[in-house]
């Protein structure tokens, strides 16, 4: 059982003490309430201090050395968590004001009617069990919350912050999360024969579940991805390990990429993710067909295609997640491809961190102040002019 | 976002509008999870009056499709708007989940 509630009563009558012992000593037998007395500010205040477990204070307000208004300012400095009720003259409202002013959770009046007492200690408690919930409870909220702030952290940490370039041709990934922990990842690898493997994804949801299958599908894409250059071979790998015990169909869009320096070949297979672009010499863009693939851990053993289109000379390969494409503005209006088209239009630069800055650039000027909901991905490889 | 559910002969309708994101996922799935009883044996996801579904509402209806898969009934979408039905096109749960244009062809699919 719960630990009676304790009252500390306070008041010089040397009455009052035997008075409410014998009124309330039902609760006091059933173990609801438990009373102490001091009989003056200084003695409960002296009480306060020695037992920290005192739930509520009944005080008279006319009382010797310390009055009742002044021991209510100081009951707080002790334990803000106290609630106290004042026993004032009936009709006394300046004193009334007054105790409620200094923080006074409620007040009774003399003579003390004992049913209204009962009354007003029961209504006392529920408040304090009420509060006391609230308290753990953002407690907790707390707690949570630096946990998900570890997790953002730890998200971030794994994704690649370096991009060493080829001699015709330079990549750069970025990744602006959302507040919430979401499940945008990245990844650069480099393959044998002087290729490379850039995939970016989206796992379905946001917080902790998403944080966990973005870990596992990170770590699959890795070990399919090594000694393996066909995206398609390597998706279906990474589906088919996905798909195990996926009970919660969490899922997540893939592009896995393979370019191939020497021939400026990009090959790749699109699982379900939004299809990237190419940035042509003339500033238009083209996106890269759908191969048709469905979205990762969802459906076993299905084959991905891959197709094959060559970079030219001067062009770039745009990957994104749709944080860019449905990034929001106060009109309630995405950013949109469209957008997206005429940014890569507008930067003529060859440097794919230049390029990664002119769309982050744009979703932020067109969002304004609305909130980001989604984490904003880039990822981005360029041909030199040159070349 | 709202779920309605109809009765058509031995047909479920279930009728979803407005915006299905992370916000309202689960309660997206609470509400579908009420409408299907275990005795169905066809349910149609009518989605003419959804105007957006995120990551999180599309794990939402691939659960329902499983549940559903699971108690042997059959199920089809039907009358996407564009861009719902573009998010069904690129993630490729078109594939997974017949789409139909109207209600009735949805109906007629089950045979």
């Amino acid at each position: 059982m719960a630990q009676p509630f304790k009252i500390l009563v306070v008041d010089d009558e040397p009455d009052l003490e035997p008075l409410m012992l014998q009124r309330m000593r039902r609760h006091i037998r059933a173990g609801e309430y438990d009373f102490v007395f001091a009989h003056n500010g200084i003695e409960a205040l002296e009480r306060l201090q020695q037992e920290d477990d005192i739930d509520m204070v009944i005080s008279d307000i006319n009382m010797p050395q310390m009055d009742g208004l002044t021991l209510l300012e100081q009951i707080p400095k002790v334990d803000p968590n106290i609630r106290s009720v004042i026993i004032s003259a009936y009709g006394d409202m300046k004193n009334i004001r007054t105790a409620m002013n200094r923080g006074a959770f409620d007040f009774v009046t003399k003579p003390l009617d004992f049913d209204d007492l009962r009354i007003t200690i029961e209504r006392t408690v529920s408040h304090l069990v009420e509060w006391r919930d609230a308290l753990s409870s953002r407690d907790k909220l707390v707690v949570l919350q630096n946990e998900l702030d570890v997790a953002s952290k730890m998200q971030q940490s794994i994704l690649p912050t370096l991009f060493p370039a080829g001699p015709d041709y330079r990549y750069f990934a970025s990744m602006e999360p959302a507040r919430n922990v979401g499940g945008d990842f990245y990844d650069t690898l480099r393959l044998d024969e002087g290729r490379i493997g850039l995939a970016i994804a989206d796992v379905s949801g946001k917080g902790v579940p998403a944080a966990l299958f973005m870990m596992s599908s990170r770590t699959q894409l890795k070990g399919a991805a090594i000694g393996n250059h066909y995206p398609g071979a390597v998706l279906r790998e990474v589906n088919q390990l996905l798909c195990q015990d996926n009970d919660t169909m969490m899922f997540v869009t893939l592009v896995y990429v393979v370019y191939d320096p020497a021939s400026g070949e990009i090959t790749f297979a699109n699982g379900g993710h939004n299809q990237p672009l190419i940035r042509h010499t003339d500033g238009s863009s083209t996106l890269l067909p759908l191969t048709g693939g469905i979205a990762l851990g969802v459906a076993p053993d299905i084959d991905y295609d891959q197709e094959t289109v060559t970079l030219a000379p001067g062009e770039a390969l745009v990957l994104y997640t749709d944080g860019v494409t449905e990034a929001m503005n106060s009109a309630d209006e995405e950013f949109g491809l469209e957008r997206l088209c005429e940014v890569l239009t507008a930067t003529s630069s060859d440097d794919p961190r230049e390029v990664n800055q002119a769309i982050f650039d744009g979703v932020r000027a067109f969002a304004g102040g609305t909130p980001q909901s989604d984490d904003i991905t880039c990822l981005t490889l360029c041909r030199s002019r040159g070349s | 976002m709202n779920v309605e559910s109809r009765r058509e002969g031995e047909n479920l309708v279930l009728i979803t509008d407005g915006r299905v994101d992370g916000t309202n996922a689960t309660d997206f799935q609470d509400a579908m999870k009420q409408a299907i009883q275990a005795s169905d044996t066809a349910v149609v996801l009518d989605f003419e009056n959804l105007t957006y579904i995120s990551s999180a509402g599309l794990r939402v209806v691939l659960l329902v499709a499983k549940d559903l898969q699971r108690q042997g009934a059959k199920f089809a979408a039907c009358s996407l708007s564009s861009t719902v039905k573009e998010v069904f096109v690129i993630s490729g749960f078109d594939k997974i989940i017949p789409v139909h244009d109207t209600q009735e062809a949805a109906i007629g699919s089950f045979g």
